[in-house]
């Protein structure tokens, strides 16, 4: 573990670290375009020069420059504010001045570091060179090559991350010209991480171009839904609207990355099958009125209890103490993908299970008694052994093949195959509407955080499943998530006394007291 | 100047010199045999005994960078490689190309026992895409040697294999670079690499590689041949041997010249090399390469032909030994302008300072050139080549901003002037009958 | 990245059409793979060979160069683009590439440039309307104590003069590249005899 100093901070490190990484642990930020935790070292950019006064020559970048012992170096002096300036002075020779029409403008390490480093005037007196602006390099992406500083970063994307080898730097000189093979488009499943990554306007986000000036946008952590993984986001929004997802960072889960179809959902909240009212036997009603309908339903039933694998813990939690006072009522968690999804899969992070939450549905299940799988209730319900199945969230009607009873009742966010035959159908929260919990394929526990007012009369799962209690036999928990998680934990040794508050911003790993993601440094 | 041998020119007079046959008359490949008998470090002690300094323009002791390398058990079995560096692109410098010209065996000699030497079983000449002319002669050579046994498998029955190839550049100086050499062999673009890794660990392909140039392994033979002493007895202490100089610019007899190395710079002007034009004066030399630093007159009457008093008695380097001769008709706001323009041209683009800061001083040298300039202008150019200066990835940068330094340094009159004298045409209603092209004039800070 | 070469997206997309190696040139690129221990180091060989047969890199040289190493075309084209010599377009039969750089322009080649420009009516960057000649200024050919000079194709030409240049132009013109381009050499320096 070597002990290094940085501005006469004295700070020990893992080996393999390097000195902007060093300088972080003591506190010091030390500026940088090219450099990315994920991927290789380019060297490119020169802002993280920084002065070496011990252990090794400078000035030097520290991006480059391994920690080892004795090695001191300074970032607040004389000259590598100088440095720092002229790198800011020459990125901004040839950079066009478009920050009044680019997206960039807000989030732009460009504008960010120039108000601390920058020399706050030009002395400009000749010609900026030109690049074609405004070209379309996929459906998602639109590239603005003159606005590129040649990080190189977009380029060590394709080659170590996707291997696809698209985005080159072509040309030499300040003609350097950032591009694509003429003709061809960006073909791969992660392109919005190239908008995430790219320092400047260069490469933008189709979509949401023009759509929203970023500093109006609050920041939420969540988790992606998309599938069993989990990526670890940002739920961007204003106002009440979400905007956009972006990559949280999260080394154990998905480094810095989240795939296309992941993020393309930051607006399924929204969308046209979106459940915002109750119904009952296809009539639209109060929540009271359908919470009343649906325990009359339940009432002296035999009940299948299909948890969601799309559903929350806390969700899945009341589902259970719910079936609890079921007499002769019985959990199921449904294996496959609701036959909307859709299955695709890749060696990166996209994987063919389509629900967040399985492992936690199953964790659920396993303090309950157990629950049996969509052969065990298709058998069942074709052996007439339940009168009504209560389902969270997930297309168990779709996921059977249609199999069915007469007595459905949905609690869930968008209309699918159960909801059109169940005869209540109850509005649950989307999961940037309120606060819960899911455990991804890795047994990872994740905290997804509340952006938004919940649409319509919907309500967190966890409230709304409770509320069908109340109108049966009386609240079985409660509407507090913490206090419905940190009961579930009791129950079960693998949480080990985990709760909403001790779960870390990277995740609490089942099975130990761990954080998970808690780091060694990337690259 | 005392009697000294031709090591490197001695066969240049014969047209037949580069063939086998004149070749071995002329004694190359004759310890050839002796050496690949020999205890490698010691070859590599002999070299570095006799003060051999990189002739390509760094002058590192050639025998302390082939001692970089680790040993087999440290490299844990990766092959070494070397490369011959004959990319010869600095403005100034045309000595590389003779000598594969002229006598090619000599310098595969040289990079057979180099190789031996350093345990590599693969060698490359990297010659710049321009020497296609020269590359076919060398080719040949190649095919000569292999096929009388001197390259191949057990060479001269001592069981040491080697096989040696030519590689074609495609036009770009920066391939000069080392490790933008390397990049460039290995299929990438010619953009040149952080260090550490040092190629010497970690150079192409993953493996270690020297990279040396064509002179300094040229002379490896004859070191072997005459020992250490003999090498360091022509010279300077410190800078042994002798010396391949490219001459170029208004001296009556351009040319390559091999001197030994510590001879006055004027009288190798005067005296050999026919001096200046009838009457002309000295303005300024620059003595390695359009790279370095500028002399004056009164620095280069005091300076000798070697590495120590070059620096000394001007802050400029021997280098390639390019030396470019400017007498009192070169406008030198001009030939910075024609330097600069080459740089920009040839800037990889990969760093930032250099990227975008050659080619603005070079912008801005064109306007100055014109006279559409300002003493602004001069304060920002000097500024920008200091900015550059020791920031970048690569050598470049600093080569691209030394002449801008040391031009404004020593002939800052003439910069002046030169915006004077376009001032002065200014008309009364103050706009410039001068001005041309160069964009709105943001006011100075 | 000179003013005298087009941009890589300026290049005709469909530039040669549909072309391969011939089973000589395959057997040439086996043994080019040969002497290199990664595939990727023959790009610059192959785009040399791709560029003798069809005489400029187009955007079907990279594919093909790029299939036969199994890599990205992007890859070939933006090695192909860092060069100078690897053309990005057609150009005449006769490549006249006159160095400009400081020791070559110490002793007049600019002038010289301005008397090929005048005699053959183009610009540096152009090729005259017979297709035979195009001009182009380029950097340092490390003959800068034989300038000024110029290479055609392969072929260097130094120590010029006015004079000179038009009877190799004149050569040139009726197909019969003068036989001897190279300077003579002086005895002990290397001075081209004028």
């Amino acid at each position: 573990m070597p002990v290094v100093k940085v501005d006469g901070i004295e700070v020990t490190v893992e080996n393999g670290v390097n000195m902007i990484q060093a300088a972080a642990l003591a506190g010091v930020d030390i500026p940088h375009f090219c450099y990315h935790q994920d991927l290789s070292i380019a060297g490119n950019c020169r802002m993280c020069l920084v002065d070496v006064e011990a252990g090794g020559r400078g000035p030097d970048i520290a991006c480059n420059m391994q920690a080892r012992d004795g090695l001191e170096i300074r970032t607040d002096s004389d000259n590598v504010s100088k440095m720092r300036e002229s790198v800011m002075e020459f990125l901004l020779k040839n950079h066009p001045l478009d920050c009044p029409v680019c997206d960039q403008s807000g989030e732009c390490t460009l504008q960010d570091h120039y108000s601390d480093h920058g020399n706050n005037g030009s002395r400009l007196a000749d010609i900026k060179n030109h690049a074609p602006k405004r070209q379309t390099l996929s459906e998602k992406i639109i590239l603005d090559a003159e606005r590129c500083i040649a990080c190189s970063r977009c380029v060590r994307f394709g080659d170590e991350i996707t291997n696809t080898g698209d985005l080159r730097l072509f040309e030499r000189t300040d003609h350097t010209e950032i591009g694509l093979f003429p003709g061809e488009a960006l073909d791969h499943g992660y392109q919005g991480n190239l908008i995430d990554i790219c320092p400047v306007g260069a490469l933008t986000s189709r979509e949401f171009r023009f759509q929203k000036r970023v500093w109006y946008l609050r920041e939420t952590p969540s988790i992606c839904t998309g599938c069993a993984t989990g990526c670890n986001i940002v739920v961007e929004h204003q106002s009440g609207e979400v905007f956009r997802f972006k990559p949280r960072r999260n080394p154990s889960v998905n480094s810095s990355w989240m795939c296309d179809e992941g993020r393309e959902t930051w607006n399924q909240s929204n969308d046209a099958s979106r459940i915002l009212m109750a119904k009952v036997e296809g009539s639209r009603t109060d929540f009271a009125a359908a919470a009343t309908a649906a325990a009359e339903l339940l009432s002296g039933k035999k009940v299948a209890i299909v948890l969601g694998t799309k559903g929350s813990n806390e969700g899945n939690r009341v589902m259970a103490l719910l079936g609890s006072k079921l007499e002769g009522s019985k959990l199921f968690v449904l294996g496959g993908n609701d036959p909307s999804d859709v299955t695709s899969s890749d060696n990166l992070l996209k994987v063919e299970d389509k629900s967040p939450n399985r492992a936690g549905a199953k964790l659920v299940a396993d303090v309950s008694g157990g629950a049996g799988t969509e052969n065990d209730l298709k058998s069942a319900l074709a052996g007439r052994e339940f009168d009504a199945m209560v389902v969270l969230q997930d297309d168990a009607v779709g996921r059977m093949g249609g199999a069915t009873v007469p007595n459905v009742i949905f609690i869930g966010t968008h209309a699918n195959e159960t909801s059109a035959v169940a005869k209540v159908v109850i509005p649950a929260a989307a999961h940037v509407e309120f606060n819960g919990t899911f455990i991804n394929k890795d047994g990872i526990v994740q905290r997804f955080r509340r952006a938004v007012h919940p649409s319509g009369d919907s309500l967190p799962d966890y409230s709304a499943v409770d509320k069908v209690a109340v109108a049966l036999c009386g609240s079985v928990a409660g509407s507090d998530g913490a206090e419905i998680f940190a009961g579930l934990a009791k129950d079960s040794p693998e949480l080990n006394g985990a709760s909403w508050s001790s779960i870390s911003g990277t995740g609490h790993q089942i099975g130990s007291t761990q954080t998970a993601g808690a780091a060694a440094p990337s690259k | 100047m005392d009697s000294y041998p031709r090591i490197l020119t001695k066969n240049w007079e014969n047209p037949n010199s580069h063939t086998l046959e004149e070749a071995k008359k002329a004694g190359q490949y004759s310890v050839l045999e002796k050496c690949l008998k020999m205890d490698r470090q010691a070859i590599k002690q002999e070299v570095l005994d006799a003060g051999l300094r990189g002739r390509g323009g760094a002058g590192f002791p050639a025998g302390r960078k082939w001692m970089f390398v680790p040993d087999a058990e440290k490299r844990q079995g990766k092959p070494v490689y070397l490369i011959c560096n004959a990319d010869e692109s600095e403005p100034g410098t045309f000595k590389d190309r003779y000598c594969m010209w002229h006598d090619p065996h000599m310098l595969i000699e040289g990079m057979i026992i180099a190789a031996y030497a350093l345990e590599c079983k693969t060698a490359y000449i990297y010659l710049r895409g321009e020497f296609k002319f020269i590359q076919d002669r060398v080719d040949d050579a190649i095919a000569e040697a292999k096929a009388a046994g001197l390259l191949g498998k057990n060479i001269l029955g001592t069981g040491f294999d080697f096989e040696l190839y030519t590689h074609q550049g495609a036009g770009a100086y920066i391939c000069g670079e080392e490790t933008a050499l390397i990049s460039s062999i290995e299929g990438e673009r010619g953009q040149p690499r952080l260090k550490p890794p040092f190629p010497a660990v970690e150079g192409a392909w993953g493996c270690p590689t020297v990279v040396n140039n064509v002179e300094t392994l040229a002379v490896v033979p004859w070191i072997m041949k005459n020992g250490a002493k003999a090498y360091s007895a022509i010279g300077t202490e410190k800078a042994t041997g002798t010396k391949l100089f490219s001459v170029s610019g208004h001296v009556m007899k351009p040319g390559v010249y091999e001197i030994p190395m510590g001879i006055p710079m004027t009288s190798f002007i005067n005296d050999i090399c026919g001096g200046l034009k009838p009457g002309r004066t000295l303005k300024a030399v620059i003595p390695g390469g359009s790279s370095v630093p500028v002399m004056t007159p009164e620095e280069v009457s005091k300076a000798t032909m070697d590495y120590e008093s070059i620096q000394e008695v001007s802050g400029s380097y021997l280098g390639s030994g390019g030396m470019i001769v400017m007498d009192d008709t070169t406008d030198m706001v001009s030939a910075l302008s024609n330097l600069l323009r080459f740089y920009a041209h040839e800037s990889c683009g990969q760093c930032t300072p250099c990227r975008e800061g050659v080619g603005w001083m070079s912008q801005i040298l064109i306007r100055l050139d014109k006279g559409d300039a300002s003493d602004d202008d001069l304060e920002i150019l000097l500024d920008l080549a200091n900015n550059i200066h020791s920031k970048t990835i690569c050598f470049f940068g600093a080569s691209a901003a030394m002449p801008v330094q040391s031009f404004l340094q020593k002939f800052k009159p003439e910069f002046l002037a030169k915006i004077e004298s376009a001032r002065a045409k200014i008309s009364p209603q103050g706009i410039s009958t001068n001005s041309e092209a160069g964009g709105p004039r943001a006011g100075a800070k | 990245m000179s003013s005298n070469q087009p941009s890589h997206r300026e290049v005709q997309n469909n530039g040669h059409g549909e072309i391969s190696f011939s089973a000589e040139q395959e057997a040439e690129i086996v043994d080019i793979l040969g002497k290199y221990p990664t595939q990727k180091s023959a790009v610059m060989p192959l785009l040399w060979m791709a560029q003798r047969e069809w005489g400029w890199i187009s955007h079907d040289v990279c594919r093909l160069v790029a299939k036969r190493l199994e890599l990205p075309p992007s890859h070939v084209l933006t090695v192909a683009t860092f060069y100078t010599m690897f053309k990005k377009t057609p150009t005449g039969e006769y490549l006249l590439q006159v160095c400009h750089t400081l020791s070559c322009a110490l002793v007049g080649a600019d002038n010289l440039i301005a008397h090929i420009e005048d005699k053959l009516g183009i610009k540096d960057g152009e090729t005259t309307p017979d297709g035979k000649f195009t001009l182009m200024r380029v950097e340092c050919l490390a003959s800068c104590g034989s300038g000024p000079m110029m290479q055609v194709n392969d072929d260097f030409y130094e120590g010029l003069n006015d004079s000179r240049v038009d009877d190799i132009l004149g050569s040139l013109s009726a197909g019969k590249p003068p036989s001897t381009p190279r300077p003579e050499v002086d005895q002990w320096t290397h001075t081209p005899v004028s």
